[in-house]
């Protein structure tokens, strides 16, 4: 017999169960509801070696009643209810909460509770990783690039500020979803950056980062109310974004230059959703940043080849970004379109403006930058130095070997 | 043919910690290294055991609920497989999932009485 089990099951299942058992409980039991919702795949793990249930989702969901059952005699002293209760207007109330579409409702409270202001942005994400994306706490670190410990202690905040702040487990107060919502997708667009330019981590955990942002994100879409023009451009950005996600790095997990990139390989469904996507944004009277870089990513999708990139029609598009929220990064990538558009005085002149200390961990970006300016300009023993200054500037192997083979590249070239 | 025990020793998922995802990982290698036996028709017979241990001990017959020795000691669960001889099992042992995680196969021939 086949395995006859969909990826990531359990890991989807697991937010699921936990956000219906929160809205039934509440928030200040969520650690216990957690370990309750663990316990139910450990038992599902030992007694599916023998023989997996016909219909895997339904026995999950049937052990997670239970499991709510358990739960709240456990804690019915302090919800205050009585056997009688249990017996009778209960499992029809428990029913209710299991319907699909109260189901991703209940997951949806969940996102904007982890984007509740209360927490702190680096708490908001590990605890949407794990409580929504049902990531353990190694798995948010290696996905982080953080420590184990951090990761737990950063959770733990997160359930104290939860108890402390006395959260409800409710949708923001409609005129609070706005800016709420500017959060969710900070969350939203922050994971799905760490799967896709965090080249330390493994293909695996980078494609399920990514992944569960765009899963995320089509759960919020799903919902009328919810629907923004940023929220659509944000979707189209994460597709865009993702159709590359594979060629982005080679067999021997080594980096492959998007003017490298096998543009075959693209991924054509993930692109056509991103188109879709966006037609939608446009409808909308908004623009965000998720609107520009979304249209960036498809300038880069539609060129035939890295030559034919409309490089004027990004330039723009980086000007406009820039514009609407001003940070150094931008500026570097207007350098290097400058470059592209051979506009070599007009790229020196955004490097020498910046220094490498504003771009913090990206500094090797643009040493990078510098090394190109000088390739272009002919002066290769500059370019090679910058290169190695790059190289000092990150601690990431493969943008280390990636940076050496491009300098190895140069050197040849000088001595021919 | 003679009957074997394999004892599954340490490994507790309870204690790792292990996340939905990996959980269903190794659910399916078990499931695979299970199925793989049953087509072999080799397969006797298993269980798996909670980590909820009492032991009644000495003399006075003293009960206790633990704790006892670190979790690395504690089995897990068991299969029975026959087959030619332990060599034998040491090969089918090969596809046990989780020694990765420390965990231990012990191999046991069940004796066989002359009636």
């Amino acid at each position: 017999m086949e395995q006859k089990i969909v990826d990531h099951l359990f890991r989807h299942h697991y937010g699921k169960m936990v956000a219906i058992l929160t809205r039934y409980f509440g928030l200040a039991h969520i650690e216990t509801i957690e370990d309750a919702v663990q316990d139910s795949f450990i038992k599902a793990t030992l007694q599916w070696r023998k023989q997996i249930p016909e219909y895997p989702e339904a026995w999950l969901t049937k052990v997670a009643k239970n499991r709510t059952i358990d739960l709240l005699r456990s804690i019915k002293a302090e919800k205050n209810r009585n056997e009688e209760n249990l017996d009778s207007g209960f499992s029809e109330e428990i029913n209710e909460l299991f319907l699909d579409h109260e189901i991703e409702d209940s997951q949806l409270r969940m996102i904007f509770v982890a984007c509740h202001p209360k927490l702190k942005p680096n708490e908001q994400i590990s605890f949407a990783l794990k409580t929504i994306s049902g990531f353990s706490t190694k798995e948010i670190a290696a996905a982080l690039l953080s420590k184990e410990d951090t990761i737990t202690k950063r959770l733990r905040r997160a359930r104290q500020s939860i108890v402390k702040n006395k959260l409800q487990f409710e949708f923001p107060a409609p005129n609070e979803v706005k800016e709420r919502l500017v959060s969710v997708m900070h969350v939203i667009y922050l994971t799905f950056n760490e799967g896709f330019h965090s080249t330390n981590t493994k293909q695996l955990i980078r494609e399920d980062l990514c992944g569960e942002a765009l899963r995320l994100c089509k759960l919020l879409l799903k919902k009328e109310k919810l629907r923004t023009g940023s929220l659509y451009a944000l979707f189209a950005l994460l597709c865009f974004h993702a159709s590359r996600l594979k060629t982005k790095t080679n067999i021997s997990n080594e980096i492959v230059d998007i003017r490298e990139q096998d543009r075959s390989k693209w991924f054509l469904p993930l692109i056509q959703m991103g188109h879709s996507a966006m037609n939608k944004a446009m409808e909308f009277d908004e623009v965000s940043i998720y609107h520009y870089e979304a249209a960036i990513a498809a300038e880069h999708i539609k060129a035939k080849t890295f030559e034919n990139t409309n490089w004027s029609n990004i330039l723009k598009l980086y000007q406009n970004l820039q514009q609407l929220q001003p940070n150094n990064l931008n500026l570097l990538n207007i350098a290097s379109v400058k470059l592209q558009l051979n506009k070599l005085e007009a790229a020196l002149k955004i490097l020498k403006s910046l220094d490498e200390v504003d771009l913090g961990q990206r500094a090797y970006l643009y040493f990078g930058c510098y090394a190109e300016y000088y390739e272009q300009s002919g002066e290769i023993m500059l370019a090679i130095s910058n290169l190695e200054k790059a190289i000092a500037k990150t601690t990431n192997g493969l943008e280390i070997t990636y940076l050496q083979k491009k300098m190895e590249k140069l050197q040849d070239s000088s001595k021919s | 043919m003679k009957d074997f025990m394999m004892i599954f020793i340490g490994a507790d998922y309870q204690e790792l910690g292990l996340s939905p995802e990996e959980l269903q990982n190794r659910m399916g290698k078990w499931f695979a290294w299970g199925q793989k036996m049953e087509t072999q028709g080799i397969l006797k017979g298993g269980e798996a055991l909670t980590p909820n241990i009492k032991r009644v001990i000495g003399q006075d017959r003293a009960v206790s609920d633990g704790p006892f020795a670190d979790s690395k000691e504690i089995i897990g669960g068991y299969y029975t497989v026959s087959a030619e001889s332990a060599e034998a099992v040491v090969e089918i042992a090969q596809d046990y999932p989780d020694y990765d995680l420390g965990g231990t196969v012990e191999i046991r021939e069940i004796m066989v009485f002359d009636n």
